[in-house]
């Protein structure tokens, strides 16, 4: 088996992921309000880079301090 | 003879233990953040055999990825030697060797050269290894399943961490604190889905 593969079949939309996952409206609507709150402090993380996950950590360590 | 396979669903065959959890979190991101859909044997309800059903779904992905880095038993005194994905490795490999144009399988590891000495009937095949680190998962996956305009890892870095976070919040919500839970499964899912699309896509290679 090859290491690696380069995927050609065309990308599938968000919908299409969704639904073959069977992930439910029901499921999106419960999680929305994290989805926001995630992607606020994802719009206030892009101010900086992110180099590691140890960044990452050190970044909620003192977040929480 | 089963219907074509899912051109990008990768089925995770992975260990599911406490230590494994982080690695388990970048799997699900990475693959997301590449447009491509994760499964997980536990999707499956309970009911008829179990394995028919494991074969069933490793038959509707296109790709699989064998995660073989816990090959150690516990210090525990009942502890055994998890066969599992040794298994659904071997069954892998014989539908892909029935069906070469279905199926692409890729063994990860994390360490180099360790897979020939626990495995040594898969000498010559070329494992990814991941040094027990997420963002070695991150970056091997963007290399192993290759595509046009992949994210930076930076960006997959960025949900991976948002992700990990959150996942308190979702073990509240689903009432487990077993990552491996179809649920939680499947919340990480949506979510890295909808943190992905925070981001303008990649522009084309000049």
């Amino acid at each position: 088996m090859p290491k690696s593969v380069y995927i050609t079949a065309p990308r599938p939309t968000l919908e299409e992921m969704e639904k073959s996952l069977h992930i439910s409206k029901a499921r999106k609507r419960a999680l929305q309000p994290l989805v926001d709150e995630l992607k606020a402090k994802l719009s206030h993380r892009e101010q900086e880079p992110v180099t590691s996950v140890e960044t990452e950590k050190r970044r909620k360590r003192a977040s929480a301090a | 003879m089963p219907p074509p396979p899912d051109r990008n669903a990768v089925f995770l065959n992975i260990p599911y233990d406490e230590e494994f959890r982080s690695l388990y979190i970048a799997y699900i991101v990475g693959l997301c953040q590449l447009d491509l859909v994760p499964h997980l044997a536990s999707e499956i309800p309970g009911g008829d055999r179990r394995l028919n059903k494991i074969f069933k779904l490793i038959q509707s992905c296109r790709y699989s990825i064998h995660d073989l880095s816990r090959v150690e038993v516990s210090v525990a005194p009942t502890a055994v030697p998890r066969f599992n994905m040794p298994l659904e490795l071997g069954m892998t490999i014989t539908w892909q060797n029935l069906h070469p144009s279905r199926h692409t399988w890729f063994v990860w590891e994390s360490e180099p050269y360790r897979l020939q000495r626990s495995t040594s009937d898969l000498n010559g095949t070329d494992a990814n290894i991941h040094n027990g680190k997420p963002e070695d998962v991150l970056s091997g996956l963007r290399s192993a399943l290759g595509r046009d305009r992949p994210p930076p890892v930076t960006q997959m870095l960025k949900v991976y961490g948002l992700v990990d976070s959150a996942l308190n919040s979702i073990f509240l919500r689903n009432g487990t604190s077993n990552p491996y839970d179809r649920s939680v499964f499947l919340d990480l899912c949506s979510l890295s889905l909808s943190l992905g699309t925070f981001f303008p896509p990649a522009k084309p290679a000049v």
